[in-house]
């Protein structure tokens, strides 16, 4: 019997009724989902943003709701929340990461969203606008540098380069390096030697600190410097024993082993260069451009402060990658992209990536910020000379995507020490480091299928 | 109010029920009630218990049996693959001999190092009260603080302990590597001895005092009465300390906190003395992103806590004293 009109309705009809509901609803929302925003959409919802404390300042968070109408809610970031919020389908909507790293590694496991959709029809990032260094978040399924965008660079330095402290170097009589042309890896061993100053076995003055951002990308950086490669051609692999790769492995366990600077056989309680170049106790920090922002605020460190370009290798290439190129991704499991890639444009492109170009902290990511780079003084002047001839060497240093960054560098942790405490050779370590390594690989590979 | 005081339901009812006026509901039994308040009180400890103990230990089970690294599409089932490479795994023993020998050292010395200041804090002191806030304070302080406060202290070219040893024209240390960093994390481990010096100066507080007095007019030194009444009436005191640290010392994170890099990737650039199990689960979970090998080491740790407790409580069993009131049992 058909219900007339007014009658209420049967529990049959009810669920059909709810059921088609549902089923328009479900459409309405799938639709939503795919559809790549323009400049105003996601206004008015709220987005999971994980960050580190110092990516997105209160103030921030509060400018991003007046100036897009988007509500941040932030959580700290840490690889193993991240992990928990994705096992249980909840991911946050940004996430941090560092790109020469973190990008293959995530990219190859299906888990973030391909955003070349969103720079097509963006008016903020224009891919013609976007610095070389953002194809650090490209990967094509084999190769990092190329294929989609996953993710892009919220400002960057060039991480092989080194500042020096003029005053340590007259104290010490050693000649600075010269400003443009690099000097070879073992002449800047040999000026952090002249430059370090030890009393009652304490050192007082380190000559230098080279580490990189994370050894496993910095020994990548040494090996393609000495003319080679650290990974096999399909990544799966590393070679330690490889001419170029042992000459890099080498060098960096020379200077631990000299103990010129921090190493993990000689930590840093500071954990980061800053606070000790700043106290007038290393001569020669391999920090890139970032640390402008350090040294360009105390009116005593800057002048007496110089960056130089990155060394190189007798025989090998001038190279001068980026080793982080950090910044942000969407999860594809996000349930609110349009929002994310609101807050993605604005963080990226808008008044925050003004501020950061201005602030010295990095390179600004968009071509068209670069003449925001701070250049009022006479030191800022020379170092954004420096800086700007060193674009020309850089390249896109491509990292395994089959293990972490951090279990590489946790395998090296383990095995490295013995060798820079001398009591085991570089070739047996580069061999020891091979069986390790490539047994991490491996099992990333069977992961990754 | 105890349990046996809830008044009944006949009784809550009041007179009119209990006149015949209502029909009443059938009687629960003083047992069932009984029950029923019992698990009503628990229930917030059980549920909890439930949630966050067993479930997550059968998880981790499951996990023990998997390839699972938290990310990656590909993982599987592999039975008992991860315990059988836990055994062939030379980083799972030698974590485990130091953590076995971490535990020997730590334990006893701290059981010790508080149980003569709890000694020292029960005689009549002038400003006892001060004696025993100050020596109690360290444990209060969180050991992240405390942590960084040592890593200070210790470091080779900035740290405080240097700057003494080159008065005396000492050349520094480096404590925090090896062979010096093990005494650094033992003496952090009796940084937190005032949580024992507490827990016995009860225990002392509870030895009778004729008995003592007893003693004394026998003829007995100070050293005899500690040794024959002090100490066998704390002994299960003495006990509980021992059982709880040696299970505090095989989980201790403390060398972590210690650590010149405490995140994943640097929790093993450890010196190797300080690279204990638990440093060892961390790094399979967190730097190599192994849920699985990782699970399965720490159930093998939970097995054998389990067995090392039963041991101590057997060993012991002849020589801890419960002082029982034969009054009460009957």
């Amino acid at each position: 019997m058909r219900p007339h009109a007014g009658a209420a309705l049967s529990r049959r009809r009810f669920l059909s009724l709810s059921a088609g509901g549902a089923a328009a609803g479900a459409a309405t929302l799938s639709g939503c989902a795919m559809q790549v925003s323009g400049a105003v959409s996601g206004s008015g919802e709220t987005v999971t943003v994980m960050a580190k404390a110092d990516d997105l300042s209160v103030d921030l968070i509060k400018q991003a709701q007046k100036d897009i109408g988007v509500k941040i809610n932030t959580v700290l970031y840490s690889t193993s929340k991240l992990i928990a919020m994705m096992t249980n389908g909840n991911p946050p909507d940004l996430v941090r990461g560092v790109g020469a790293v973190d990008a293959p590694y995530f990219a190859a496991r299906g888990v973030m969203e391909d955003l070349d959709p969103y720079f097509a029809k963006s008016g903020v990032l224009k891919v013609d606008d976007l610095d070389p260094v953002n194809d650090l978040w490209r990967y094509d399924g084999r190769t990092q540098g190329r294929g989609p965008r996953y993710g892009m660079a919220k400002d960057f330095s060039q991480d092989s380069m080194f500042w020096y402290n003029t005053g340590l170097f007259d104290e010490a009589d050693v000649e600075y390096p010269p400003e443009l042309e690099p000097v070879t890896y073992e002449e800047w061993l040999d000026k952090a030697k002249r430059l370090t100053r030890r009393k009652n076995g304490q050192t007082t003055v380190f000559g230098g600190s080279y580490n990189g951002v994370g050894t496993p990308s910095l020994l990548a950086s040494l090996t393609v410097a000495a003319g080679g490669n650290l990974f096999t051609d399909d990544y799966s692999r590393v070679d330690f024993t490889a001419p170029e790769a042992r000459k890099a492995l080498g060098w960096y366990i020379d200077y631990c082993r000299t103990k010129v600077g921090p190493s993990i056989i000689q930590p840093d309680p500071n954990t980061w260069d800053g606070p000790t170049f700043q106290a007038n106790r290393l001569g020669m920090s391999n920090s890139g451009y970032w640390l402008g922002g350090l040294i360009n605020a105390d009116k005593k460190l800057a002048p007496l402060s110089r960056l130089a370009p990155a060394p190189y290798f007798e025989g090998g290439r001038r190279v001068s990658p980026c080793q982080a190129g950090t910044g942000f991704w969407i999860p594809s499991k996000s349930h609110h992209k349009d929002a994310a890639w609101r807050v993605f444009e604005w963080f990226f492109g808008e008044a925050p990536a003004k501020a950061r170009a201005s602030g010295g902290w990095g390179i600004p990511t968009l071509k068209s910020l670069r003449p925001l780079m701070p250049a009022q003084e006479d030191y800022q002047k020379r170092v954004l000379r420096v800086q700007e001839d060193e674009l020309k060497h850089y390249s896109v240093i491509a990292f395994t995507p089959y293990a972490s960054a951090d279990s590489l560098l946790a395998l090296f942790n383990q095995i490295a020490p013995a060798a820079m405490n001398g009591q085991m050779s570089v070739d047996a370590l580069a061999r020891r480091l091979n069986s390790a390594m490539n047994e991490q690989l491996k099992r990333g590979k069977e992961q990754v299928g | 109010m105890t349990v046996d005081q809830i008044p009944s339901v006949v009784e809550r009812g009041g007179p009119a029920s209990a006149a015949g006026r209502v029909p009443s509901r059938p009687r629960t039994s003083i047992a069932t009630r009984r029950h029923r308040a019992f698990y009503m009180f628990a229930s917030p400890w059980i549920i909890g218990f439930v949630l966050l103990t067993i479930a997550p230990m059968a998880y981790a089970l499951w996990l023990s049996f998997t390839t699972f690294d938290g990310i990656s599409p590909n993982w599987h089932y592999v039975g008992f693959g991860n315990y059988r490479e836990l055994f062939s795994d030379a980083q799972t023993w030698q974590s485990l001999g130091r953590t076995g020998l971490f535990a020997i050292t730590s334990v006893p010395l701290s059981i010790v190092a508080g149980l003569g200041l709890a000694v020292l804090v029960n005689r009549p002191l002038k400003a006892r009260g001060l004696f025993r806030t100050l020596l109690y304070l360290p444990a209060v302080v969180p050991p992240v603080g405390a942590g960084i406060a040592f890593k200070q202290l210790f470091d080779q070219n900035s740290g405080a302990a240097n700057g003494v040893l080159n008065i005396f024209g000492i050349d520094a240390l480096g404590w925090l590597a090896d062979p010096y960093a093990r005494y650094v994390l033992i003496m952090s481990v009796l940084w937190t001895a005032g949580n024992i010096m507490i827990i016995s100066l009860a225990g002392l507080q509870d030895v009778p005092r004729e008995l003592l007095e007893a003693a004394r007019i026998d003829g007995a030194s100070a050293w005899r009465s500690f040794r024959s009444i002090t100490v066998p009436l704390l002994s299960p005191v003495l006990l509980f300390q021992t059982v709880t640290g040696v299970i505090a010392s095989v989980q201790t994170i403390m060398p972590l906190l210690l650590a010149p890099d405490p995140t994943p990737a640097g929790i093993t650039a450890l010196p190797q003395s300080n690279y204990l199990y638990m440093m060892h689960v961390f790094a399979e979970y967190f730097a190599f992103g192994r849920y699985g090998y990782a699970s399965a080491l720490l159930w093998v740790l939970f097995v054998l806590i389990l067995v090392a407790t039963g041991l101590i409580f057997k060993a012991t069993s002849g020589v801890v004293f419960y002082n029982v009131d034969p009054e009460a049992k009957k």
